[in-house]
């Protein structure tokens, strides 16, 4: 078959395309359905959120959740956590973590090269069957019984961190290939912010043993955000403020993010390995723990259990709390965990409902807003100005954790999925499928332009040029002046125009009426000035409203000292005119004794300048514009 | 087409000193000069940042900077 010349690039026309979040502890998949939607698949095991988990079993390989009972008995043979170590070198690895699972070993043969040593049982050689024994006609035939298969070898496996990962995508994958009945072309990985370019090429590398192209590498922020921008809660503004929340099993990430008009880039992002669910799984095995030996009389130490039994209990433990927090997650209800044979042959049941759980991990919620609380402080903001709070990772699932955002600072008209009710039920909110489904938004965007211009497919990559642009660090925006305003205050009224931390260029239409008095003169203008303002926040403290005593109401709740209440209250601060323009208002109308009109204003930012153009709009057409460009 | 966000203010009348309090700063501009030069040094605060490269806006951007496209330009 001849080439046409110039056909450097051979895409499919119609990719199939997937999006995949990979975490250290659990990964998910998503696709895009027939109403243009992302949805996060099941895989064979009706699991959305799958875990991270490779075991050895003999001849058996498990992946995924089969794979993580595997950590009670065979946990030797069972790895865990190599998500994390994509990338890095045996020697950068830290050695004093406990070890549950198969520990990482230095590989044999290849230098600084991380790798883990499984005992598996090798098939036996399968004896040659007779008819590709081509003998001369003169020897006697062989037997034509099959030769009984000897038994399997115990042999030793080595596996590099790679090789684990490739096997681990290779499954998901094929979940996905199940899923959809075609085979998969390419998908886009989610990868944490902090992931380097080491871990990102051997993640890549990874995928392609897999046998799947990886379109692009997706920072978490991204894809969380994308599906905020795709779908968005109704009552977000298309310029927005959000700080994004992933609690994930090993460590806690945060985001504030600029999002406006759909282009979106981090303000500011924290990243705390000190605060994560494995502590919130601590606390309630110590719970649980107690809860047996106060039951069953049976003594168990945990956190850290040393005897093999106790190690055994505690894994077990650790197994059962995925279905209870499940359970607390989902329901108000009690929240029950089960485990058969704990220690000693007695079996343990325990329940916990979500106010003694809340209880059990406040101090894990009060970390994690306190550590969102100090990165808004970094960047100059506070929870006042965050419009919106997007929740990801496995633990942000909990509505406690959310509650102890609003306990803690955040204002009512902080909009999160809980808030918005898009949590429950697989909703659009809902933290464990977020970043699949993100990923799988952007994947589809990329295989709509697969056979555009190399151009725009390297604006996708790390580094490209067209990422980075300038954002204005202050607030823009238009005073409407007006008389008797006073001194305090901004002497008229405020139009926002261009919003800080925009990235430019950057365009905004805004259309209000305008009222120009009751006179009646030869030419009427409206006044507008352009000014450069900051954002603060006011606080102002009120003492509680002294209470009426009710008849008949004693005086027992005195102690109960009501303190005083803090309001706080988003202010604008002049800083700077950048400029002044009168809109000529020909097309005003008498209504009411008062004349009326209505204008459009546009607010076109560019790094080398403003400009403002403002023009009456009515029914019969538009005014004349008038215009100033700052420079 | 960019969307236009209808505001649910109502502008107060301009008084009407306003204009001789703004000499240096405000005039009305006819169409036919669409820009001028009002405050030479109003340059406005800028900083370097870098875009997350996702979505549907951030390919508009772009496709506006490769062919160096106005958002007019590309609206069409
Ligand atoms: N609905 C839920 N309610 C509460 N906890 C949940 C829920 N779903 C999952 N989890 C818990 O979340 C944790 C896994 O979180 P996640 O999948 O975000 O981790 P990860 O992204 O793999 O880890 P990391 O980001 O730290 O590397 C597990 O402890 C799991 O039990
Ligand atoms: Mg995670």
């Amino acid at each position: 078959m001849a080439l046409s010349n110039g056909s450097a690039r051979s895409r499919k026309s119609n990719p199939t395309v997937v999006g995949i979040n990979f975490g250290n502890s659990y990964a998910s998949i998503a696709v895009i359905n027939k109403e243009g939607l992302a949805d996060c698949i099941a895989n064979e095991d009706g699991e959305r959120q799958i875990a991270c988990a490779v075991s050895f079993h003999g001849e058996e390989i498990y992946i995924g959740n089969q794979a993580k009972p595997q950590l009670v008995r065979n946990a030797q043979n069972t790895i865990i956590n190599f998500r994390n170590l994509l990338g890095k070198k045996f020697s950068e690895i830290p050695k004093d973590q406990p070890i549950i699972s198969a520990p990482v070993i230095q590989h044999p043969e290849l230098p600084d090269v991380a790798a883990y040593k499984v005992a598996i049982l090798q098939p036996a050689p399968t004896p040659l069957p007779p008819a590709s024994v081509k003998s001369s006609s003169n020897t006697p035939a062989t037997s034509v019984l099959p030769t009984p298969r000897s038994e399997p070898i115990p042999a030793e496996r080595i596996i590099t961190v790679q090789e684990v990962t490739s096997l681990f995508l290779k499954s998901l994958v094929q979940s996905a290939q199940d899923f959809l009945g075609r085979e998969v072309d390419g998908a886009v990985i989610v990868v944490p912010s902090w992931f380097d370019d080491s871990a990102g090429a051997a993640l890549k590398s990874a995928a392609e043993d897999a046998g799947v192209e990886v379109l692009q590498l997706l920072d978490e922020a991204g894809a969380g955000a994308l599906v905020s921008i795709t779908e968005p809660v109704e009552g977000l503004d298309p310029d927005r403020t959000s700080l994004l929340v992933d609690l994930g099993q090993s460590s806690l990430s945060l985001s504030v993010l600029s999002i406006r008009h759909g282009l979106l880039y981090a303000i500011g992002s924290a990243h705390h390995e000190d605060i994560n669910t494995e502590q919130i799984d601590t606390k309630l095995v110590k719970f649980f723990t107690k809860e047996f030996t106060r039951k069953t009389k049976v003594p168990l130490t945990v956190c850290p259990s040393t005897e093999t039994a106790d190690k055994r209990a505690e894994a077990k433990l650790r197994l059962a709390l995925e279905h209870t927090k499940r359970t607390i997650s989902a329901s108000p209800g009690a929240a029950s965990c089960s485990v058969e044979s704990l220690k000693d042959g007695v079996d343990f049941t325990g329940s916990i409902n979500r106010m003694r759980f809340d209880m059990e991990v406040r101090t894990v919620y009060d970390s994690v807003v306190r550590a969102a609380l100090d990165l808004l402080e970094g960047v100059g903001l506070e929870p006042l100005h965050v419009d919106e709070i997007i929740y990801v990772g496995g633990s942000a699932s909990l509505p406690g954790l959310d509650e102890t955002f609003f306990a803690k600072g955040f204002p009512e008209s902080t909009i999160t999925p809980f808030t918005a009710g898009t949590v429950i039920g697989g909703g659009i909110g809902d933290p464990t499928t977020l970043l699949a489904r993100g990923a799988a938004l952007q994947a589809q965007l990329l295989a709509e332009i697969a056979n555009e211009d190399e151009q725009i497919h390297a604006a996708f990559r790390p580094e490209s040029e067209h990422a980075t642009v300038h954002a204005t660090a202050r607030t823009i925006g238009v005073i409407l002046p007006e008389a008797d305003a006073g001194d305090e205050g901004l002497g008229g009224q405020w139009v926002l125009g261009i919003p800080r931390d925009t990235p430019l260029p950057y365009r905004r239409f805004v259309q209000f009426d305008c009222d120009l008095g009751e006179e009646d003169k030869e030419e009427r203008i409206l006044g507008m000035e352009l000014w450069e303002v900051s954002e603060g926040v006011k606080v102002e403290k009120i003492a509680p409203p002294k209470r009426e005593k009710e008849e008949g109401e004693e005086d027992e709740d005195e102690e109960e000292e009501e303190e005083e209440e803090e309001i706080r209250e988003k202010i604008l601060k002049k800083e700077k005119q950048l400029g002044a323009l009168a809109v000529k208002a020909e097309k005003a109308r008498k209504e009411n004794g008062r004349w009326k009109t209505r204008v459009q204003v546009q607010f076109l930012a560019h790094s080398r300048g403003i400009i403002l153009i403002a023009a009456e709009v009515s029914e019969d057409g538009t005014g004349a514009p008038a215009s100033i460009h700052i420079s | 087409m960019a969307t236009v966000i209808s505001l649910p203010i109502t502008a107060p009348p301009t008084p009407a000193s306003w204009i001789q309090d703004q000499t240096n700063a405000g005039q009305t501009i006819s169409p036919a000069s669409p820009f001028a030069n009002l405050f030479a040094n109003a340059s406005f605060e800028l900083k370097a940042i870098k875009l997350l490269p996702v979505g549907l806006a951030y390919l508009a951007h772009v496709r506006r900077s490769i062919h160096n496209h106005s958002f007019e330009e590309h609206d069409k």
